[in-house]
C-alpha cells in the first residue's frame, strides 16, 4: 500500500488548524500538565502516582482526541470525501495520527519534567512511550470509527477509560478472583510494571516482557484500525 | 469509447431492489442525465460507480475497468464527485479546504484560484465554512469535486441549493468542463435543469431505467401528433397532423385567420409523468 509523504503532509496541516481552532478538543492538552502538577505536589515518589498520569493521559488525550478526530470527520461527512480523493488508507491513517502523535509526545515530555519521573531505562521508557501513544492513537481509531457523531465518540471511550485505566488495579481484586490476572497482560498494567523498574537494579526480562506485550497490543489494535477504516470506504 | 458500461446491474436492500437490472453505457465528452424522484436509486448507482457499494449482481465498469477499481489512487485522480455526502472542514476557510484538495491531488497553486474563479468565489475565499449559506457551501463543495479537472464528473444534485443565478453559472461551468473533454453524469429531479443541460438522459423509477435517448428524441418520441391552432375570432382547435388538416390550416393562413398556431410538445417532466403515473418530487 503506497504512502504519499505529500499527501500525509496535507491531511495533518489541515488537522492541525482544525484542532487549533477547536477548543472543546483542545482543552484536553492540559490535563496531563495538571495531573503532573497535582502529583508532583503530592510527591513523585507516591505509589502509583507516574502509572497514573501516563494511562491516563494517554485515554484522556491521545485516545480521546483521535477518536474525537476521526468522528467529527465522520459526523460532518468529510471522511468521505477525503476517501474519494487519491489519500489511500495509510495517508489519511498516518496523516490523521501524527497530529495526535506530535501533541501526545510533546505534553507527555512535558509532564514527565514537571513531575520529575527519571526512568530506570531512558530507551525502555522512550520505546514504551512510543508503542502507548500509536496503541492508543489506535485505539481512539477504532472509537471514532464506530461512532456515528461527536458526543457518540466521546462516550465510546469511556470503556476504554474504565479498562485500561481500571487494569493496573486489578491486581488488588486478582488476589480474591484470579481470574483478573488476564487484567496484568493490558498495556496499562505492563507500563506500570515498566515504570516501577528499581534504579537499583533490574533484569532485561523485566524490560523485554512489557515492550513485547504492548508491542503486540499496538500490532493488533492497529491492524484492526486500518480493517475497520478499509471496511468503512464501502456502504453495507 | 464508452466512459461508463453499466450490465444487468441489481442493488437489493433488504426485500427491495434499489435497482433492477438497469443497464446503459456513457461514451467520453456526454453529459448524461439520470433523472427521477427521491429514492429511486440514482444515489445507489453513483455509490456502485465510485466503488462505495458493491452491486448484488450486474457488471458496472467505468474507464474499462470493474467499477471496484475505483477505489484505487491512479482511479480517483481521474473522477471527481459531488453527492449528499460530500462534506467542508468547517473550521476552515474555503481558501484552506480547497488547499487541501490542491495537495491531495498534487496540483500547481494556480488550480485554487481557477477553481474559484470558476464557482464565483473568489472574493469570498478567506471567509469560514461555518459561516457561508447553503448555496454557497454547495459551490465550495462543487469546487473541491472539480479541483483537478477530472475526466469523469459524477454530480448528485448539483443545483438543489442554488438560485437560479448562481444554478445558471454552475451550468456554465459545467459546459466549459465538457468542452473540454470531462464527462458528466448527473442525477436530478430537475427537468428543466436536465433539459438545459443533458445531451442524453434516462428516467429512473422505482430502480428501473423507463427510457432514454436526447431530450429533443424522447419529446419527439413523446411528442401528441395534433396541432393547435387558434383564430383570430377566438376560435381554438385541436387537429390530427394530416394532409386534411395541412390543407384547413393552408386556407386559414391564406386568408390572414390564424392568430396562434403550435405543435404540442411534452417536457420532460409530462413524458415521465407519461410513463410513471407518478409526480417527479
Amino acid at each position: 500500500m503506497s504512502i504519499s509523504l505529500k499527501r500525509v503532509q496535507a491531511i495533518f496541516v489541515k488537522d492541525y488548524k482544525e484542532f487549533s481552532r477547536n477548543y472543546a478538543i483542545s482543552i484536553m492538552l492540559i490535563f496531563p500538565i495538571i495531573i503532573a502538577l497535582i502529583f508532583k505536589r503530592a510527591g513523585a515518589s507516591l505509589p502509583g502516582a507516574s502509572g497514573f498520569l501516563f494511562n491516563s493521559s494517554f485515554v484522556l488525550l491521545t485516545c480521546f482526541a483521535q477518536a474525537c478526530l476521526i468522528a467529527e470527520e465522520k459526523e460532518r461527512n468529510t471522511l468521505r470525501s477525503l476517501m474519494m480523493t487519491p489519500a489511500t488508507t495509510m495517508d489519511v491513517l498516518i496523516g490523521k495520527s501524527s497530529l495526535v502523535f506530535v501533541m501526545s509526545a510533546v505534553v507527555l515530555a512535558i509532564s514527565t519534567l514537571l513531575f520529575g519521573y527519571e526512568p530506570a531505562n531512558i530507551w525502555a521508557f522512550v520505546a514504551v512511550i512510543i508503542l502507548s501513544i500509536i496503541l492508543y492513537t489506535a485505539a481512539g481509531t477504532i472509537c471514532g470509527l464506530f461512532s456515528k457523531t461527536l458526543l457518540e465518540a466521546s462516550l465510546s471511550i469511556l470503556p476504554v477509560a474504565f479498562i485500561f485505566m481500571g487494569a493496573p488495579w486489578g491486581e488488588v481484586l486478582a488476589k480474591d478472583y484470579p481470574v483478573f490476572k488476564v487484567l496484568d497482560y493490558m498495556p496499562s498494567s505492563q507500563l506500570v510494571h515498566l515504570l516501577g523498574l528499581s534504579n537499583t537494579g533490574y533484569t532485561t526480562g523485566d524490560v523485554l516482557k512489557p515492550l513485547l506485550i504492548n508491542l503486540a497490543w499496538t500490532v493488533v489494535l492497529t491492524v484492526v484500525s486500518i480493517i475497520l477504516y478499509q471496511r468503512r470506504l464501502k456502504d453495507e | 469509447m464508452d466512459v461508463i458500461q453499466v450490465e444487468r446491474v441489481r442493488k437489493r436492500f433488504g426485500n427491495k431492489d434499489a435497482l433492477a437490472d438497469v443497464s446503459f453505457s456513457i461514451p467520453k465528452g456526454e453529459i448524461f442525465g439520470f433523472l427521477g424522484p427521491s429514492g429511486s436509486g440514482k444515489t445507489t448507482l453513483i455509490k456502485i460507480l465510485t466503488a462505495q457499494l458493491n452491486p448484488t449482481s450486474g457488471q458496472a465498469s467505468v474507464f474499462n475497468e470493474p467499477a471496484g477499481m475505483m477505489q484505487q489512487s491512479a482511479q480517483k485522480m481521474r473522477f471527481g464527485i459531488l453527492t449528499d455526502n460530500s462534506g467542508l472542514y468547517e473550521r476552515l476557510s474555503i481558501e484552506e479546504n480547497l488547499e487541501l484538495y490542491r495537495k491531495l491531488y498534487d496540483l500547481p497553486r494556480s488550480a485554487v484560484d481557477k477553481v474559484l474563479q470558476f464557482v464565483n468565489l473568489s472574493g469570498e475565499r478567506k471567509k469560514k465554512v461555518n459561516l457561508l449559506s447553503k448555496g454557497m457551501r454547495q459551490r465550495v463543495m462543487l469546487a473541491c469535486a472539480i479541483i483537478h479537472e477530472p475526466e469523469l464528473l459524477f454530480l448528485d444534485e448539483p443545483t438543489s441549493a442554488l438560485d437560479p443565478v448562481n444554478s445558471a453559472h454552475i451550468y456554465k461551468g459545467l459546459r466549459y468542463l465538457n468542452d473540454k473533454g470531462t464527462t458528466i453524469f448527473l442525477t436530478t429531479h430537475d427537468m428543466a435543469e436536465a433539459e438545459l443541460i443533458c445531451n442524453r438522459v434516462a428516467i429512473l423509477y422505482q430502480g428501473q431505467i423507463q427510457t432514454i435517448g436526447s431530450p429533443k428524441d424522447l419529446k419527439r418520441q413523446h411528442r401528441e401528433n395534433v396541432v393547435f391552432v387558434e383564430l383570430i375570432n377566438g376560435e381554438a382547435y385541436e387537429l390530427p397532423i394530416d394532409e386534411g388538416t395541412a390543407d384547413q390550416i393552408a386556407d386559414w393562413m391564406r386568408r390572414g385567420l390564424i392568430d396562434r398556431l403550435e405543435t404540442k410538445e411534452p417536457s420532460l417532466g409530462d413524458i415521465f409523468i407519461k410513463m410513471t403515473g407518478s409526480e417527479l418530487l
